[in-house]
């Protein structure tokens, strides 16, 4: 409970603010009462996006688990309006993650190729280089023709766009290491190998960090703009869905869903990047006391 | 001016040269055929301004660039890679950021397989001696420049090189820390006994420290071996020791060579010197 006050205290003004912006949103939704199709407010107020709006997505619910879907007939409720966001979440969050992981792991992978060895160096460079200018959101129609509009296709869509950007990190953070480490090690008998696990990861980690949080960011983007060509589940599918009837209060909600778990997933990368650079000089760092 | 090399050494450089091309396109010779060999568990400093060439020597010693032309040889063997029998201890602080203290002291040992248990036991016994056991646990952020270099010398200790190489690890040390470095790293030289003695080439520009130090100082001027003195003073060198007749002498010699003297008195004029050398 004290804990419970402590933490309301210190982050009294930054809920203050979040009310503020909800309250600002609220005073538009009544000055501004436009519709954009007869019914659907243009900027829908919080007694509708609580209601109506949240008791909608039951439409987007496929049935199963006992609770029928709208489309058999059933009533529109707030357990199915649940499942419904559940469902069409888990399918984007694994989507994007699963894409995350690819895509960062070939990205840093081919980005430290680039100074593993003068071969690995003219293999990779400009394939890659010139791969990282292709503009991301041109490539969505490709990459459906390519790898098809499932799982793969996405997968490889959201991979690619977060591969190129971990690659360009990696090259640029690899350059900054300070070569003392690098000859340290090699004096102290480290193979080459042994140099990128225990040196260069470690190093260019803190720079990394900005690369890493951009590429969720970018992550989120890729994922969405793969959903809403072509996909029959996942959030993108239901914004899509929703703006053919110019349903803006849905779409609002699905907004919000993202900003929620976006804050989730930095929220945790916070977390674990802070405890990994515990050895940093700027860990716990204050510019000025008060 | 610095003797040939002979079976007992065990560096032995042969017509060694280094040259650099620096980005506005001249070529600077930072190490001019220089010749000499190194016995086995001396305790060698190297002295000269800065920009003679110490660090390149050193860094060729230790396999971090090769040589342009010429020879070199450790243990018999031509030098062409770094190696953990040759431990570096840099002028900059090398000591890793993200690892603790006492992972710093291990790193070596681990990357080579020693045993877990093994590597810890050496770390501790390395830092015990170097002063620094309590902080075994702490990053190496939290600690102070003097303690850092007690850090990087446990580790080269540690990780068991034959041959170590330290180019000024002390130089940006305060006195009194200096010399209380000193006496650890003479102590972990000498308490190997004379047969098995570390070989110890150790570059500064301090004069004085080189005399408290060393058995052997070879004084260089733009790339070149110009003086190669033998110090014969007994150990624990103390202060009254660095006023005898000879030391004095070789401190007259060296000052004169970093042009801060013109020998007068009883001093011997330099022998060696640019130009003069056969
Ligand atoms: N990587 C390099 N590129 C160009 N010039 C260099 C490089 N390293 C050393 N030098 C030059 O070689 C000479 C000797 O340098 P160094 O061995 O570092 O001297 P010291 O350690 O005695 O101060 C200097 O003139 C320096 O400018
Ligand atoms: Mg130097």
């Amino acid at each position: 409970m004290k804990w419970l006050i402590a933490q309301f205290r210190r982050r009294l003004v930054s809920i203050l603010m979040l009310l503020a912006m909800a309250g600002i949103w609220q005073i538009l939704s009544t000055i501004y009462t436009a519709e954009a199709v007869p019914g659907e407010p243009m900027v829908p107020g919080w007694q509708i996006v609580f209601s109506r709006t949240l008791l909608s997505l039951s439409d987007y619910w496929q049935g199963g688990l006992g609770v029928p879907s709208v489309a058999e007939g059933a009533p529109q409720s707030y357990l199915a309006a649940l499942l419904s966001i559940l469902d069409h979440s888990v399918d984007t969050i694994v989507r994007l993650y699963v894409g995350l992981l690819i895509g960062g792991l070939v990205g840093s992978l081919l980005g430290m190729a680039v100074s593993w060895s003068p071969w690995t160096r003219r293999i990779v460079d400009l394939p890659v280089q010139l791969l990282r200018t292709l503009p991301l959101l041109a490539m969505v129609p490709m990459f459906q023709l390519w790898f098809g509009i499932d799982f793969v296709g996405k997968i490889a869509f959201v991979g690619y766009g977060v591969g190129v950007i971990f690659f360009a990190g990696v090259v640029n953070a690899v350059k900054n290491v300070p070569q003392i480490y690098i000859d340290n090690a090699r004096t102290l008998g480290a193979s080459r190998l042994q140099i990128y696990r225990t040196v260069v990861m470690p190093a260019i980690f803190p720079e990394m960090r900005g690369t890493i949080l951009l590429s969720l960011g970018i992550g989120w983007a890729a994922v969405l703009g793969a959903e809403y060509l072509g996909a029959q589940s996942g959030l993108g599918y239901v914004i899509i869905y929703s703006e053919q009837f110019a349903y803006l209060d849905r779409m609002f909600v699905v907004a919000l869903i993202f900003v929620f778990y976006a804050s989730i997933s930095y929220a945790i990368f916070d977390r674990l990047s802070r405890r990994l650079l515990q050895w940093t000089p700027q860990a716990g760092r204050v510019v000025a006391h008060g | 001016m610095a003797r040939a090399a002979d079976g007992r050494d065990v560096i032995v450089a042969s017509n060694l040269s280094r040259t650099f091309r620096r980005a506005d396109r001249q070529m600077v010779t930072a190490l001019d055929d220089v010749t000499f060999g190194i016995d086995r568990g001396q305790f060698v400093c190297l002295v000269g301004p800065s920009g003679c060439g110490k660090s390149t020597l050193l860094k060729l010693i230790a396999g971090l660039m090769l040589p342009s032309s010429g020879a070199l040889e450790v243990e018999g063997e031509s030098v062409t890679q770094p190696g953990p029998e040759r431990g570096m201890v840099f002028q900059q602080d090398s000591v890793f950021p993200w690892l603790r203290v006492i992972d710093n002291v291990e790193y070596g040992l681990k990357c080579r397989g020693v045993g877990r248990a093994e590597r810890r036991k050496s770390a501790e016994f390395y830092l015990e001696r170097v002063g620094l056991s309590h902080v075994a646990r702490a990053w190496p952020r939290e600690l102070s420049g003097g303690m850092l270099k007690r850090v990087a010398v446990a580790t080269v200790f540690a990780n068991g090189a034959n041959v170590l190489l330290l180019d000024e690890p002390f130089g940006a040390v305060d006195y009194v820390t200096k010399r209380n470095l000193h006496d650890v790293l003479l102590a972990l030289w000498t308490e190997a006994g004379s047969t098995e003695r570390r070989t110890v080439v150790f570059v500064t520009h301090d004069v004085d420290e080189a005399l408290i130090l060393a058995d052997r100082i070879l004084v260089m001027h733009s790339g070149r071996i110009v003086d190669d003195l033998a110090v014969t003073a007994p150990r624990p060198r103390t202060t009254d020791g660095l006023m005898e007749p000879t030391m004095v002498r070789h401190k007259h010699v060296l000052l004169a060579h970093l042009g801060l003297e013109n020998l007068q008195g009883d001093a011997k004029a330099p022998t060696g010197g640019e130009g003069t050398e056969p």
